[in-house]
Order: C-alpha cells, then structure tokens, then sequence
C-alpha cells in the first residue's frame, strides 16, 4: 500500500497563495477555512534580514496526535495514510484543533458569503460550493485536508501541487523509494516540521536557503 | 515573532471547568464531613446537595460549547481512547451516583439517614470519581503536547486544589447563609481553606516558574503576568482569588470572631477567582512554532 506524502521546497516557494485558493477552489471550503496555507515569517535585521514562507498542509501523520485525543473514533486513517474525519461521528469538542502541532484542523459553524453587500444571500457559485462542502463535510465538525483523496483516486494530483506555479510541491508515494519524494527526500535533506511531537509527518520540507 | 493564544476554547469551556470542579470539591467536602460526626449533618448534607447540580450545570456548558450540541452522546462511543472519552465516563459516573447520593438521602428519599455505613460507602464511591473529575481536567489540557503552558504535571494540581478550595466556599457559602447553627463547622472549615488557599499561591506560583523552558510557555507567562489577560491574572486570580479570601478569612477568624459577612465576601470573592483561574489558564494557550532552518512560524489562528 502506498503512503502518499508532499515534498514541498522552501527554495522555490515565494508566498503568491495559489495554493490556498487552489484549494478553496477544488474542496469548497467556507470563509475561515483554510485546508492548504502559508505562512510567514522574518529573521534577522537589516541589512542581512531574510523572510521566508511556509506552506502548511494536513500533514497526515503516521502517528496523528488529532486521532490520540479523538474522543469518539471520528478520526480514522485509511490505508493510504491519509487522516480522515467521519462527519457522521465527529461532536465537534475540538480537542483535536488543540492538539495538532501543525494547526491542520479547522471547524466553522455556518456558511457565509464572502460579498459583504449580499446581505446573507448566497450567489449561485457560493450556493453551489455550500452543498458540494456539505455533502462532504457539515458543520460544527472538524475539517481538515485529505491530501484530495478523490482527484487523487482519479489520477490526478492535489490541487495545491497542480496549481503551484514556482513548483514547490511534489507529491508521491513515500513507500517507494523509487517516487520523485522519495527521491529528494533523500538527496536534498528533506525534513519534517517539529519531529519533537512524535508524529512522524507525512509531509517533507526541502531546508531554506 | 508574535505568537497568538487559541481561541477555541473560551468562557464556556472555563465555566465548565470551573463548576465540575466547584461542585466536585463541594461533594468531598460533604463526604468527609460525614465523617466528622453529629454536628457537621448539615454541613455534609449541603456539600453532597452542591455536587450533583453543579456539575451537571458545568456539563451544560461543555456541551453547549460542542459544535453539535445534539451529538454529545458519542463521546460514549469509545471509552477509555482518549481523555476527553475518559473524563465523560468519570463525570458521568460521578453525577450518577451523587444524584442517588442526593435521591436516597436528602430528597425524595430519605432511607440513606439511617444507615450510615451504606450512605458513607456511596459518599466514598463518589468522592473517587470526584477527585477524578477535579484531575482529569487538568490532565485533559496537558494531552495538547504542543501548548507547553498545558502540558505541565502542574496543571492537574492547580485544578485539585481550587477545585477543593472553590468547593469548600460553596459549602461555607450556604452554611453560614443557611444560619448560625454551625458555626463550629464553618470555623475548622475557614482554617481549613486557609491551608488551600496557600497550597494553591505555591501552585500559581510555581505553575508560572515552570513555563519558562519553551518559547510558546515564556510567551503565555508574558501574556498572563503582563500580556492582555494581565488584568484578568492580577485582579481576578491573584486578588479576587487568593488575597481577598485569605485576608477576610484570617482576618474573620482571628479578629472578627468568626463574622458571616466576612466568610460570605471571601466565598464568593474566591469563587469568582476560581472561575477567573480556568479562563487564565485556557487563554495561555499558545502553540508551539513551526521551526525550518532559522525561521519560526507562528500557527496562524483559525
């Protein structure tokens, strides 16, 4: 079985957000949901001060310490090391939004419209997005990226790696050493975030400059 | 850097905290005045009267805070996975047998008033899962191993004894209110909440020493002695909290001779800290950062 992992390069990444929108645009997620971002941040003073940016995904840990502090077995992982939240089964306690190192899971109880003179009523794009989100989703529940489980099953790739225009993402098969991830994992020291927690990330960082 | 303190887990949450201790604390302070003999009854009957109610009310704060409120029975599904999983089945047990405790004894039925050996054996059933109750909490919040300022063996102590402290005012509260006929009681129990009280300044105080090894635990220390809940800290923790009931309760016991304004001000003065506390120690909660080479990520709050 395959364990499907990022690779995603600091040297190449240069903050343009493509990837939070292009995952807003495949996943339907409402305002306040963010499953793919980036962050940034500054170090150092003029004139030598360096400011780099951080791609944050699910990262679909080998040891989720969302599915330790899940209280009613809504988190799950399916074969492919994907974590998964069952809306059916998920109370919305948040103890797993506290407990992820990486700030993965989100929740948010309603859908509002992003057009702040629509007075509440949804355009027919937002209403088409409402019903995908909650086919899949609900509310009150937590959320969280599945790494695009369904364009993947089809052959495709996430969205955040299809629409990275500095292509910074890559994305493949950890179990193989033979994957493109694989592959620079091990020839350009790739690393996982905070390994300190113990859970064993699925998701590789190429080192800054 | 700024680093930001979680905003998931707000009043509700601290109110929960704050009741199912408040009436855990209530209710072991009931057993063990059980204990004590013929003149602490009625001092015994209020502390088991508090328990059930209390908690139960903490339990409608926790629930109302779930993103589906409907959906509060499937933290029965499995038990024993997780802390949260494991505090329902404890809380639930505690409010099951304080609401028998409460059925046999005190109303409707009176049966429990005779035996005594039966009443003390459930009082001591139930004192277990209070202390649960009391402790599970804290161990609840230091499950989040990237929030440092949680992730402390002293936060479980911290709850233990302003749950006990908090518990002990609500049972003086309505004793001295309910009359002067147990003033003996009330007094040992002023001496007794005295002991807490600088039981829990130590904790407080050495619970701020020990964040001081991780960025994220130095930053909430800042934000709690002099960051934005500074004021929240200093006046409902340190004042509200700890001062104000230590000096009324000295001060009633030693000058006043045992004044009932004195214990009441102090009670509800230390309650409303004990609240206060729950609110502080949530609002600390700041996550680690993400760390790549030399740069520092703060989590962007969601």
């Amino acid at each position: 079985m395959p364990r499907y992992g990022f690779v995603i390069d600091l040297k190449r990444c240069y903050g343009c957000y493509s990837c939070q929108v292009a995952c807003k645009a495949a996943n339907f997620t409402p305002q306040g949901i963010d499953w793919a971002r980036c962050v940034s941040a500054e170090t150092g003073s003029f004139p030598t001060a360096l400011r780099q940016m951080l791609p944050l995904v699910c990262q679909q840990c080998k040891e989720p310490a969302c599915k330790e502090v899940c209280p009613t077995g809504a988190t799950t992982q399916d074969e492919n090391g994907i974590v998964l939240v069952d809306k059916n089964l998920c109370m919305g306690c948040k103890a797993c939004i506290m407990a992820c190192p990486y700030g993965a899971r989100q929740t948010v109880g309603d859908w509002q419209t992003y057009f702040p003179d629509a007075e509440g009523q949804l355009d027919p794009y937002e209403a088409y997005a409402k019903k995908q989100w909650e086919k899949k989703n609900g509310y009150g529940m937590a959320t969280k990226c599945d790494y695009c489980k369904d364009r993947v099953a089809e052959g495709r790739k996430p969205a955040c790696v299809e629409s990275c225009p500095a292509k910074a993402r890559t994305f493949g098969d950890l179990e193989d050493p033979e994957s493109e991830v694989s592959m620079l994992i091990r020839r350009e020291y790739g690393f996982q975030l905070n390994p300190e927690f113990g859970t064993d990330p699925a998701c590789f960082y190429l080192p800054p400059r | 850097m700024q680093l930001k303190a979680q905003t998931k887990w707000g009043w509700t949450i601290a109110a929960y905290l704050f009741l199912a201790g408040l009436g855990a604390g209530a209710y072991v302070t009931g057993v063990i005045a059980d204990f004590a003999g013929e003149q602490w009854a009625s001092v015994s009957k209020i502390g088991v009267a508090l328990g059930f109610p209390c908690v139960l009310l903490g339990t409608a704060f926790l629930i109302a805070d779930l993103g589906t409120p409907a959906n509060f029975w499937r933290a029965y599904r499995k038990p024993g996975t997780s802390w949260v999983a494991r505090g329902t089945i404890i809380i639930s047990v505690f409010m099951v047998v304080g609401f028998i405790h409460i059925g046999l004894w005190l109303w409707p039925f009176g049966v429990l008033d005779d035996a005594e050996g039966a009443r003390q054996f459930i009082g001591v059933v139930g004192a277990i899962f209070a202390f649960g109750t009391m402790i599970y909490t804290g161990i609840l919040l230091g499950a989040n191993r990237p929030i440092a300022f949680w992730s402390t063996a002293l936060v479980p102590v911290l709850f233990l004894v302003s749950a006990l402290s908090t518990g002990m005012m609500a049972v003086m509260l309505i004793a001295t209110i309910d009359g002067a006929a147990h003033s003996g009681p009330i007094s040992t129990l002023v001496r007794i909440d005295v002991v807490l009280l600088v039981l829990e300044i130590i904790v407080v105080a050495m619970y701020l020493q020990a964040t001081h090894r991780v960025p994220e635990s130095r930053a909430a220390a800042r934000l709690v002695l002099a960051g934005s809940i500074a004021p929240l800290f200093w006046f409902g923790v340190a004042v509200l909290g700890l001062m104000v009931p230590l000096a009324l309760e000295l001060l009633g016991y030693y000058v006043l001779d045992g004044s009932s304004a004195a214990t009441v001000i102090a009670s509800i003065s230390g309650m409303v800290g004990g609240l206060c506390l729950r609110q502080v120690v949530l609002s600390g909660g700041i996550q680690a950062p993400l760390r790549a080479g030399r740069f520092e990520f703060a989590i962007p709050n969601t």
